[in-house]
């Protein structure tokens, strides 16, 4: 690292000197990947960016979310110019690893970055971080949420489950009252947030998944997360249970009114209550995740630059400009993306924000939502971590309808994770 | 037929190029890397030999990904194949209002597979699917119909959504075979007193047997290496109900960054794709890949 | 062949292919002027609040839906992704056209030596073209995006249109083939007597017999260019070049898409293209059925 910077240094000593005579009317054109949700306030964003750094220009590149991780990884293989790029807790270490992506400590002013992290929420932080470097700061930081039917429960007379026992006990009472299939479950191997859910619920039981040395724990039949796998098995086989591929189908699902309870990314509450488009708008609300601690995951998405980016340091100088203005102070791009779309954000101080309250306010209730971001935890995240993501999602998969037990599955993805580490470890 | 003594260079390069472009470099690229480890984390890119083809084979997917895979396509692509053929059998003929159902066939074509996808979701779906309601306002169900979460519904779902999409090329290209058949060879048939059944069998099917072969190898090839319809509409699950080989392509090398094994596999898929194609050729002779 | 189904019957089976073939897209009409709020609900008549195209006109005009004005409502289910859908079916136009195009004009040359001719080096060519189809192309993604790559050809449509092109080729040559094979060969006889060169017989004789069957190839060639994803997807760089399979895959997997929003792009998908394709099938038609072919 020493050396790099050093070299970054001298490269950027003799860019000022050799940049010196008309610095001004040298363009820089950064090349922005993303996947595209809103791509017109994502354009908007950059349109104002570009009218105050005069300069430079963003030229806005997007993919679709399920393709993004490929379609960003073919890019670093196919060396195609990328400078600033949405990154996500998931990929960040392999990519850090991969030496795809920059610290942002060799693209920002001393001290830029360690003042930012004052407000960055924990879990959005960790998530972050890489080898004790930031490499991103959030574009949102959302978390993980128990959403239920208040109609549906208050016309049964059940009141707001708190432990997963209740969530079934629960369930049975509306199953036997009628409801086919009173839960919603996402349940797609292919999406890394089929993992990360599954995460969520055991963080709702207290439970850890690894230890500080990064140990698999839950193969253990008293560690929380394999109870709660068992209780998935539990509840499918019960047939309270309707899977959804995608988040977007459960939206629909639970608007008709067939079903009370799901798990899903906390945005999608603002979707199920909006009132402009669904007939059940307003029923729908967030109660802490069940367990004993009720903590979630929390997670972030943020914006990163590559390392490509950060080696030329006229162009580093410019992504990390972008960068703060997206996710910097005072905040307006988050504070936009938490009024209009309903995204959560890192960023602490805007929970004191007055327009995001009031826009909150809409379809949540603001201080359930701050609670629980603040028990909130990160997830476990290694350069291996979603290599080994994907392995173990189909086994989840199985296990969770029955295919396989839940013993099995623990041990062969402990297993799996040991390899890798050793793998990894060795390389 | 007539002897041409020096290779049609002119009438066949434009052709063979792009073809040759798109397929030899990347094809030898792709066998390398099968060869060899190529994984993201890990630098160097060291020979290891059938490694990655022993590893696939081995793995915890490969038996249920292989068996939905061939299952998927065996009863798939005959299916495409056949209704295709009953459909332009019977769209030959002129009725009131033949123009306007021809080109209503057409219409799973215009829609790209993600869209299809959609559509399908709609007509399964569990909580607010067409099917389920159409068939409780009948009062045949009391309840709903697990189409796409039930292991073994949810083949047989995506089965209908694939075969949908398949259709009209079908139809299209039987339909164009059809109308090649000798109209005076059919009269006299007909004369002859056949039945429709027999009249196909001696009459028709030996004059556009070339052009179902075709399709056959087509829809095959396409059935087995398809992927975006099925994995949009149920994700690979319930479990791995609907989980095929093909997609194991994409995630041994984007999700799991391993793409020496995600080649592997795509080389397995070539090997059955090839037996199937010669089992396809040997079990319906025809002249279209003698001479 | 005119004879055989009583109309009773003829009307049954017409049904049954119109419904199988067209109903999901019917849903999809009805879903793209029904709101979420009526549809999803059960209670509420399909059309109790009559045709509502406000969809259609956000997807032309960028003007919300006025349900979306309310004072209570977030803008978390409008997803200016399907304001791509118009530029995108123009992109897909091109690139599709471009693609039958080159297809139709190198593929049919080829595939009429390969049905008439024999000459050294057949086999093997035809084999290739045969083969080539096989390695699926996931796992050709890597290497044929880095080859565009150093050709410059990431991002633009020229890159599209090449692939689009060399995927559809084996199955154009193939199948023209085909068609070329089962021409009488008198035709041919007579016109070697007449002293026509290879490529007048081509030209003069063979393509305009075969015309019907061309079009119905070039419409395959059109179809497999606009419905492809894969490489459409990773070779596409921003809305001016990307096709509408790109677009409609974002607006079916994007979180901030309701219900209605959805179909209302997917019918708007659906209407150009049909009316483009039964065009050129009642051409098709139109011909085979006249007898173009007939010996």
């Amino acid at each position: 690292m020493k050396t790099r910077t050093l070299f970054a240094a001298g490269l950027l000593a003799s860019g000022i000197l050799a940049a010196q005579p008309g610095a001004a009317q040298d363009n820089i054109t950064l090349e922005f990947v993303v996947w595209n949700y809103s791509l017109e306030t994502i354009q908007d964003n950059v349109k104002q960016f570009e009218e105050e750094n005069p300069g430079i220009k963003v030229k806005v590149t997007d993919y679709t979310w399920p393709d993004y991780q490929d379609s960003l990884v073919l890019r670093f293989r196919g060396d195609t110019p990328t400078d600033v790029i949405y990154g996500g807790q998931d990929w960040l270490p392999a990519w850090g690893a991969a030496g795809f992506i920059a610290p942002l400590d060799s693209v920002a002013p001393a001290g830029a970055v360690d003042e930012l992290k004052k407000d960055i929420a924990g879990f959005a932080l960790t998530d972050v971080t890489y080898k004790d470097q930031v490499y991103g700061l959030p574009y949102y930081a959302d978390t993980i949420s128990f959403i239920y039917n208040k109609k549906i429960l208050a016309d049964a007379g059940i009141a707001v489950p708190t432990t997963w026992e209740e969530v079934t006990a629960a369930a049975e009472k509306l199953k036997a009252g009628g409801m086919e299939h009173p839960i919603v479950y996402e349940y797609n191997q292919e999406l890394p947030n089929f993992y990360d859910a599954f995460v969520a619920q055991a963080y709702g039981r207290g439970a850890e998944l690894f230890d500080k040395d990064l140990n698999p724990l839950f193969a253990d039949p008293e560690n929380g997360s394999f109870k709660q796998l068992q209780w998935i098995a539990d509840a499918y086989s019960k047939g309270l249970v309707q899977s959804e591929t995608h988040e977007s189908k459960i939206i629909p699902a639970m608007n008709t009114g067939a079903h009370a309870f799901t798990i899903v990314y906390t945005y999608v509450l603002a979707a199920l209550n909006n009132t402009a488009d669904q007939p059940r708008a307003g029923e729908f609300a967030l109660a802490p995740m069940p367990g004993t601690t009720h903590s979630t995951l929390g997670f972030a998405k943020s914006y990163v630059v590559t390392a490509k980016a950060a080696a030329d340091p006229a162009r580093g100088e410019a992504a990390w400009k972008f960068v703060n203005f997206m996710a910097g102070k005072p905040y307006t791009v988050a504070k936009r993306w938490a009024v209009e779309k309903g995204l959560g954000f890192g960023q602490l101080p805007l929970f004191q924000d007055k327009d995001v309250i009031e826009a909150w306010g809409k379809w949540a209730d603001v201080k359930a939502l701050g609670d629980q971001a603040a028990i909130a935890k990160a997830g476990t995240y290694t350069e291996y971590s979603s290599v080994w993501s994907a392995y173990f999602r189909p086994l989840l998969a199985k296990a969770m309808v029955g295919e396989a037990s839940v013993e099995q599955t623990m041990k062969d993805g402990a297993d799996r994770w040991n390899q890798l580490k050793e793998q990894f470890a060795n390389r | 037929m007539w002897t041409i003594k020096h290779f049609p260079a002119l009438w066949l390069l434009p052709a063979l190029l792009p073809v040759a472009l798109m397929t030899l470099y990347p094809v030898a690229y792709a066998f390398w890397t099968s060869l060899h480890s190529v994984m993201l984390l890990f630098p160097g890119e060291p020979f290891v030999g059938l490694d990655n083809y022993k590893r696939v084979v081995s793995s915890n997917y490969f038996h249920d990904a292989l068996r939905n895979s061939l299952v998927f396509t065996l009863i798939a692509a005959p299916l495409v194949v056949i209704i295709g053929t009953l459909i332009a059998l019977f769209l030959q003929r002129r009725f009131f209002g033949s123009q306007v159902v021809r080109s209503i066939v057409l219409l799973p074509w215009v829609l790209p597979g993600a869209i299809s996808a959609v559509l399908w979701i709609w007509v399964f779906h569990p909580s607010f699917g067409v099917l389920n309601g159409v068939l409780r306002d009948l009062h045949l169900i009391d309840g709903s119909i697990p189409w796409l979460t039930s292991p073994r519904l949810a083949l047989f779902s995506v089965v209908v959504a694939h075969v949908w999409t398949q259709i009209p090329f079908a139809v299209v290209l039987l339909m164009a075979a059809l109308s090649g058949i000798n109209s005076e060879t059919l009269e006299a048939a007909a004369i002859d007193c056949r039945s429709a059944l027999k009249r196909f069998r001696y009459i028709v099917f030996p004059e556009i047997k070339a052009m179902i072969v075709v399709l056959i190898v087509y829809n095959a090839l396409t059935a087995f290496t398809s992927y975006d319809l099925v994995y949009a509409m149920t994700g690979g699950g319930p479990g791995t109900a609907t989980t095929l080989l093909s997609f194991q392509i994409w995630r041994e090398s984007f999700s799991m960054y391993d793409f020496g094994s995600g080649s592997a596999v795509a080389f397995i898929v070539v090997a059955i794709s090839a037996v199937l194609i010669v089992a396809i050729t040997r079990a319906l002779p025809s002249d279209l890949f003698g001479e | 062949m005119q004879r055989g189904l009583n109309p009773f019957l003829t009307f049954l089976f017409a049904t049954l292919i119109v419904m199988f073939t067209g109903g999901p897209v019917i849903l999809s009409l009805i879903g793209s002027v029904v709101p979420d709020r009526i549809l999803l609900d059960s209670s509420k008549a399909l059309f109790s609040e009559g045709l509502n195209f406000e969809t259609y006109r956000y997807v032309f005009t960028g003007q919300l839906p006025d349900s979306y004005l309310a004072e209570t409502a977030n803008r978390a289910m409008i997803s200016d992704a399907a304001r791509q859908v118009p530029q995108s079916l123009l992109n897909s136009g091109i690139i599709a056209f471009s693609s039958m195009v080159l297809n139709l004009l190198i593929g049919a040359p080829a595939a009429y030596v390969f049905a008439r001719y024999v000459f050294p080096g057949k086999k093997l060519t035809f084999m290739f073209l045969i083969l080539s189809p096989l390695v699926p192309a996931v796992a050709l993604v890597t290497p044929v995006y880095i080859m565009l790559q150093t050709l410059g050809l990431v991002g633009t449509q020229a890159g599209i249109i090449l692939v689009h092109t060399a995927k559809a080729l084996p199955f154009t040559v193939l199948i023209l083939s085909v068609f070329f094979r089962k021409m009488p060969a008198e035709i041919f006889e007579a016109a070697v007597l007449d002293h026509c060169s290879r490529f007048q017989t081509f030209w003069r004789i063979a393509l305009p017999l075969a015309l019907p069957s061309v079009g119905a190839t070039g419409l395959f060639a059109f179809m497999l260019s606009y419905s492809e994803y894969m490489f459409s997807m990773v070779l596409s760089g921003d809305a001016a070049t990307r096709p509408v399979s790109v677009v409609m895959a974002a607006l079916a997997r994007n979180t901030d898409v309701s219900w209605s929003l959805l179909n209302t792009a997917i019918f708007i998908a659906i209407v150009p293209t049909l009316v483009l394709v039964v065009f050129v099938w009642r051409f098709v038609v139109e011909g085979l059925l006249s007898g173009a072919v007939k010996g």
